[in-house]
């Protein structure tokens, strides 16, 4: 028999049961399977950027995207009709960074989402180096101090969704350990591949199938040096050296084929929503599901 | 070609080496299997031809040699695919934290900055467990507080370790305050604090071993696993009544890196225990921190007492120079650049009374035993032994050995029945801006009369 570790660590995450997989609190209040899917991506994306305009770690920013899917994720898990997603994710972010070296402070962050929440969802610009927030714009004593306690209140309430399994392991320095392995730096574009790499894995936190809630860092790890391989055009050998990393060859397919899938994702996601809002608050959401069964009524 | 696996002429070459290796491993596995046969055949007439095996390449049995390559072939198949065993993952899934009123509160045991802990009794087993309400204040603390975080972080990654205390889940509180939370901990009678407060005679040299190797491969599993403790002391060291301890409260734990953060707070581990570069205002530190706390425990456990009770940073630094002398740029280099350390007025150097009186002050103490406290009580941190360093040390290979944990006394229980007495000891230090040494701080009269002072007993009986 194959050894098998059961204590999370530095390798390993707690993955989702299929109880937890095949519903959700939010499908149980009547969310329908693709909004929750957009949401969940949205407030990935809003933790990517608001991450990179408060100057986190990668590392620190990822947590929070995992934390916040498990977070969403099983019938025991909380509903996007209960809870403002936005501040959920604003919560997640905060909760990481604090037991870190990065802390925040509420101010630092809640301001940093008040100025995303006005871009209507154009958090790539914001995050790249020309839009950052500049100095007169502020959040109102007021609107601080009432975000300031939902924000205490979500913290606690995640931790308590999550029975205080906050911990994430992430698959970035393996990354590194498993290119060392395969020698990859030898070559000129070792480093192409090891970015190509991590690319696939920034993107595949926010996979619709969350693959960091079903698949260990190590199979992410292999699946995207494979695929970053491919794209390269960089040799790798011709023997089953995944399994040098313990992922059998139908996992590594299919998250080769998950993670190729991404970019489509994206794509489709962007033309959904067009110019409009996904809903990111409780009442938002409401009048999306309801329009959206007035128009199947109407139709 | 771009890459190692790309199809090369060094290729070629290193297939033919990989192969030749591969060969030799072959050759190698026979070899190893004809001696375990020639072994059993002739098990006394063939000692010398073992010993000379063993060396490698036996270049001067020709014959043996030959003789392999026909074992090889029969071994070909089963060597060439073994079968693949890949390591698969298990870990639980997570679930939202479950109620208290799964459990009957029994007594109260202590209450400390942290929270208040209790004994109570799981309903359903009819287990007792220690549980630990924790003291929330959203306001106070900016939402969950950091130090509570931490610790359940650390107690679930060390979870495994069987001298860590076990946290075996959280739960929260239900009907009006779904907010309190708990921290469900695994029940221990004593902590050594307050058991040693009430035994008549330190523990005998044999139980301090094990308790010393019990506490070292904690810390050194922690360091192992990148947590500092940074709270080491007797109270926080439970201990049951089969002689086994288990390191609990980790509210000033934190995961560290290599290297480790700059801008570590330097308030941390209380007083009593604190290191000599936290009390000089250093940032940047390591597990020897800790090591230098299991060095005050150590002292502690030999005479019962606290080693080093200063009252206040500047006390606690003058203690340590007392004991351990006063440091140079020769025994600690650069520790004249710690942001404290300037305010130091230090007795002049080359005077030959201000080494350690470590020796002199243990004297029951075997010379591996003063050695090993030296060592851990050594003023520059890069002198101490690491913490599995400890475990290794010749101290607890000498007579008295290590007792045994079945045989160590049992000793009524504090925490069972009644309120545990409140420490004499200070606490941890809160988080908030660390005080320098306060003004120009004269440490030059603390040998006054150090010659006078006997210089160690001359017998002493020694209990086993």
């Amino acid at each position: 028999m194959a050894p098998i570790i059961t204590e999370p660590s530095h390798l390993v995450n707690p993955l989702a049961s299929i109880a937890q997989l095949e519903t959700s609190a939010s499908q149980i209040d009547g969310v329908p399977r693709d909004l929750e899917a957009s949401i969940r991506y949205e407030t990935g994306r809003l933790n990517q950027a608001a991450g990179i305009l408060l100057r986190l770690p990668q590392e620190i920013i990822a947590q929070s995207i995992v934390i916040l899917q498990r977070f969403w994720t099983g019938p025991d898990g909380a509903s996007m009709l209960k809870h403002d997603s936005k501040d959920v994710a604003a919560a997640a972010l905060y909760l990481t960074a604090k037991p870190s070296g990065h802390c925040l402070t509420p101010r630092q962050l809640l301001t940093v989402f008040a100025f995303l929440d006005s871009l209507d969802g154009n958090y790539a610009e914001a995050a790249s180096s020309k839009g950052t927030p500049t100095s007169q714009w502020s959040l109102s004593e007021n609107d601080y101090e009432a975000q300031r306690e939902r924000l205490y209140a979500n913290e606690a309430l995640i931790l308590r969704t999550l029975g205080f399994q906050a911990h994430v392991a992430l698959p970035y320095s393996l990354c590194i350990n498993y290119l060392q392995t395969l020698d990859a730096f030898a070559g000129p574009d070792g480093s192409s591949l090891a970015k190509r790499a991590f690319a696939h894995l920034n993107s595949a936190l926010l996979s619709p199938q969350r693959l960091y809630l079903t698949h260990q860092p190590c199979a992410l790890v292999t699946a995207s040096i494979y695929l970053a391989a491919r794209e390269v055009g960089s040799c790798l050998p011709e023997v089953e050296w995944w399994e040098v990393f313990d992922v059998e060859r139908e996992e590594l397919g299919f998250l080769v084929v998950a993670l190729r899938s991404m970019e489509g994702f994206a794509e489709e996601e962007r033309r959904a929503w067009g110019r409009s809002r996904v809903p990111m608050t409780v009442g938002e959401l409401r009048v999306a599901i309801a329009d959206a069964h007035g128009w199947t009524a109407g139709e | 070609m771009s890459s190692r696996w790309a199809d090369a002429a060094e290729d070629a070459e290193e297939d033919a080496r990989r192969k030749a290796e591969k060969e030799g491993k072959r050759r190698l596995k026979a070899e190893k299997q004809r001696k375990a046969e020639e072994a059993q055949r002739a098990a006394a007439a063939e000692p010398q031809l073992n010993g000379h095996a063993r060396s490698g390449e036996d270049t001067d049995r020709p014959a043996k040699r030959r003789r392999l390559s026909q074992d090889e072939a029969q071994d070909e198949p089963i060597a060439d695919e073994p079968e693949r065993q890949l390591l698969r993952f298990q870990p639980p899934p997570w679930q939202p934290c479950r109620s208290i009123s799964r459990f009957d509160l029994l007594n109260h045991i202590e209450e400390g900055s942290y929270g208040f802990v209790s004994r109570a009794r799981e309903v359903a087993t009819g287990e007792v467990v220690a549980v630990k309400k924790l003291k929330l204040d959203p306001a106070r603390d900016a939402g969950f507080p950091v130090t509570a975080l931490r610790e359940i972080q650390c107690l679930y990654a060390a979870k495994s370790h069987r001298h860590i205390v076990d946290l075996r889940e959280v739960v929260c509180g239900e009907g009006e305050s779904p907010g309190d939370t708990y921290l469900v901990m695994e029940f221990l009678e004593h902590d050594l604090k307050t058991l040693q407060e009430e035994m008549e005679e330190p523990f005998l040299p044999s139980e301090i071993k094990t308790l010393l190797l019990q506490l070292g491969s904690a810390v050194a599993f922690l360091h192992d696993h990148w947590i500092l403790h940074r709270d080491l002391k007797t109270s926080n060291i439970l201990l049951n009544n089969r002689g086994e301890i288990k390191l609990a409260d980790f509210g000033m734990a934190r995961f560290v890196g290599d290297p480790p953060p700059a801008n570590l707070t330097q308030l941390v581990v209380t007083l009593w225990y604190r290191a000599p570069e936290l009390l000089l205002g250093t940032k940047e530190y390591d597990g020897s921190i800790d090591v230098w706390s299991i060095g005050c425990i150590f002292g502690e456990l030999l005479t019962k007492q606290p080693l080093l009770q200063g009252k206040n940073e500047v006390e606690q630094l003058s203690k340590i120079f007392e004991l351990c002398g006063i440091p140079t740029e020769d025994s600690w280099p650069g520790f004249k650049r710690l942001r404290n350390a300037r305010s130091l007025r230090l007795p002049p150097a080359s005077n030959a009374s201000q080494g350690s009186i470590i020796r002199s002050k243990f004297s029951t103490l075997t010379n591996a035993g003063a050695g090993l406290l030296n060592s851990l009580l050594s003023l520059n941190p890069t002198g101490r032994p690491t913490a599995q360093g400890i475990l290794d040390h010749a101290y607890f290979r000498e007579d008295p050995r290590p007792k045994p944990t079945a045989m160590f006394p049992t000793f009524p229980s504090k925490a069972g029945q009644e309120k545990r007495r409140r420490h004499a000891s200070p606490n941890a230090p809160a988080r908030g801006a660390a005080p320098g040494l306060q003004g120009e701080v004269d440490f030059s009269s603390i040998f006054k009369g150090r010659e006078e002072e006997e210089k160690g007993g001359g017998f002493a009986l020694r209990l086993v």
